[in-house]
């Protein structure tokens, strides 16, 4: 199913469309408001983006250096070149220390390898601790935003989900109470996990430290109670020094949630006394989004979801309606060099209006991505269908400018004649499925330019 | 090939030429103790003038008048000792921490609070509630001045900025979601 498909589906709620969109351009708004308090926030972007740029040009340089600091303080490194070595290696771990339970903090990584599914199969059951996280697992969905997993749910629908899974009573919809709830039930899990398992959201290279930011503090209660932490990262996460985490630390929750910092960010550098600390460093298509120099900036993303909040596309089609790990205009770049075919709708799900890349903290030229990688999918053959033919059609008549104008001409007679089922047929019309046609111009802009005195014969 | 070696390999084929790594600037700001207060407060917590550390028992006492059980090294009313090697079932069971807090940073109300004064790792996010002391004299005005102070980050470091919060029902914040339902300051001279 394609990108408009998707969200067709997502769209038959109005009301809820509409929920969806003031609540993402509400967090938004808090981002624009954290970020105009911050005077030299322009400069921390290009700092960001300048980091990022120079990490990605040595980055087998800060692998290796990280690796070998992160060794010399007693942690396991293990490499992945794909999703399932990941996930192999998690399993294994697991089975190493005969763990039959883990506790999971929060990682769009390991939703990308499809960790969760994987272990369940193999007899290990996964506790997500992220309260967002938990009660999209309850569901069983996935996330719908890489900051705010459960953007998409109103608080009845949390309410009767903690009702048929934690014993709720029906009908208590109260965040509080629903999220104390969740705090007492996870309480024991937590307490339970010989194993947890974080995501990642900066590597520092000269120290072999990880960084996690939470608010909940899931991730550090999990992994400071568990024998074993596996943090699992995708190897874009590195940055070369500790004092980078001061541009980082300071951009990432202001374009996330407007807040100024998050509650708990940890850094990780050697295994508590009598414990182990694994890293898991994961490519599953990087180095090839690397060596594709149009796409590569996209590698500079720290998942901070500005982009989705403001992009009017994401706001009402809805996170899912991507069907890839990170939705919204990111996640756009990012799914078609896994797969072309699968996600070639993706990239024409945007206005191409920019406000994402205005927004995005480490400065992607993301809007001009997409447009590339609109080039990219009509030279592979790859243009969705509804694309192909018009597009076709048009560069025919863009061609010709006597077509080109005949064609208005009969265009702006035709729309003032013809019956109003026939020009909003949503057969003929899909554009004026949701939208009014303006009212045809009296004359084309070429007419009223050659009536214009001063123009005669110029 | 290992995967290492694989990934490894890969990435010096496609990586681009080398660009410059910046020199971040060292940006200054408000580091005063009225800074700090308002985002300490904004962010959910709340700061305590302590006159002299020789008041800090009574304070403490006073802010929480529950018999609470109480983990801190810094206070000697404290009735639950909690090391690295304490059984799980003891910590789950701490209300209240006391703890020692290295020093703030005014633009985002944090605490850098090494594990050096944890007790345990999983103590700050365990207990009920969490006390930080903290020194006024102690405190910077951004995050490049704080990571500047830090030679390094030990073995593990938390930056704490308030109680544990959540905002995953329908965008509404709730303080307290796993970590400590409420953070308190103890600001000492
Ligand atoms: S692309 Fe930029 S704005 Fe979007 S999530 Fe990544 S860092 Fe944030």
């Amino acid at each position: 199913m394609s990108h408009s498909e998707r969200s067709d589906i997502f769209l038959l709620d109005a009301e809820r469309t509409t929920w969806h969109d003031e609540t993402l351009w509400f967090v938004r708004e808090k981002r624009d408001k954290a970020v105009y308090a911050t005077p030299e926030f322009q400069e921390l972007r290009q700092l960001a983006s300048d980091i990022k740029d120079h990490t990605l040009s040595r980055l087998d340089f800060y692998l290796q250096q990280f690796e070998e600091n992160a060794r010399r303080n007693g942690v396991h490194v293990h490499w992945a070149v794909d999703a399932a070595e990941h996930n192999a290696i998690v399993l294994g771990l697991l089975r190493q220390h005969g763990a039959t339970r883990v506790v999971k903090s929060k990682s769009m990584l390991t939703e990308e390898c499809h960790l969760n599914p994987h272990l369940l199969a193999n007899g290990i059951e996964v506790i997500d601790t992220d309260l967002g996280e938990r009660i999209i697992q309850l569901r069983e969905e996935a996330p719908s935003h890489v900051v705010l997993p459960a953007i998409h749910l109103k608080k009845e629908d949390v309410g009767d989900t903690f009702h048929k899974y934690l014993g709720t009573e029906k009908g208590n919809n109260d965040p509080q109470q629903l999220t104390e709830t969740a705090r007492q039930h996870l309480r024991e899990k937590f307490l339970a996990g010989q194993v947890a398992i974080s995501g990642v959201n900066f590597a520092v290279a000269e120290t072999g430290t990880v960084v996690v930011c939470t608010n909940e503090g899931n991730a550090d209660l999990g992994v400071n109670l568990a024998q074993v932490h596996i943090a699992c990262m995708g190897m874009e996460k590195l940055i070369p020094r500790l004092s980078d985490l001061s541009v980082f630390t300071r951009i990432l929750t202001r374009s996330a949630t407007g807040q100024p910092i998050t509650t708990y960010t940890s850094h990780f550098t050697r295994p508590a006394e009598g414990k182990e600390l694994h890293i898991v460093i994961v490519d599953n298509g990087r180095t090839q989004q690397l060596g594709r120099p149009d796409f590569r900036a996209s590698l500079k993303c720290i998942r901070c979801g500005a982009c989705m909040n403001t992009c009017p596309v994401y706001r009402r089609s809805g996170g899912h309606s991507y069907d890839f790990t990170i939705p919204g205009p990111i996640g756009a770049i990012l799914s078609p060099n896994i797969d072309m075919r699968k996600h070639a709708s993706l990239p024409f799900a945007s206005t191409l209006c920019g406000s994402c890349t205005d927004v995005c903290p480490v400065k992607i030229d993301i809007h001009t991505q997409l447009y590339k990688w609109r080039q990219v999918l009509g030279e592979a053959g790859k243009l969705p269908t509804s694309k192909k033919w018009s597009m076709r059609l048009l560069s025919r008549v863009l061609a010709k400018p006597g077509m080109y104008s005949a064609g208005g001409k009969v265009a702006r007679q035709a729309l003032r004649l013809l019956p109003h089922g026939l020009t909003h047929g949503q057969g003929y019309n899909p554009w004026a499925i949701a939208r009014e046609l303006p009212a045809p111009p009296q004359q084309s802009f070429r007419e009223w330019y050659a009536q214009q005195p001063q123009n005669d014969k110029a | 090939m290992s995967s290492r070696e694989k990934i490894l390999a890969a990435v010096t084929a496609n990586q681009p030429a080398k660009v410059p790594l910046p020199t971040v600037p060292f940006f200054e700001g408000d580091a005063s103790v009225e800074k700090f207060t308002t985002l300490v407060q904004a962010i959910g917590g709340r700061v305590v003038e302590v006159a002299a550390l020789a008041h800090l028992e009574e304070v403490v006492r006073q802010l929480f008048p529950a018999d609470y059980r109480v983990a801190s090294p810094l206070l000697s009313s404290a009735n639950v000792s909690v090391d690295a090697q304490t059984p799980l079932a003891v910590l789950a069971d701490v209300e209240l921490a006391v703890l020692q807090g290295e020093f703030g940073v005014a633009e985002n109300g944090a605490i850098w609070l090494p594990e050096e004064n944890m007790l345990h790792r999983a103590l700050p996010m365990i207990t009920q509630h969490l006390a930080l002391v903290l020194s006024r004299q102690q405190l910077v005005a951004t995050m490049h001045q704080a990571y500047a102070r830090l030679a390094t980050v030990g073995g593990y470091g938390t930056f704490l900025a308030g109680p544990s919060k959540t905002a995953d029902i329908e965008q509404s914040l709730v303080i307290g979601a796993h970590g400590a339902r409420s953070l308190t300051v103890l600001l000492v001279p």
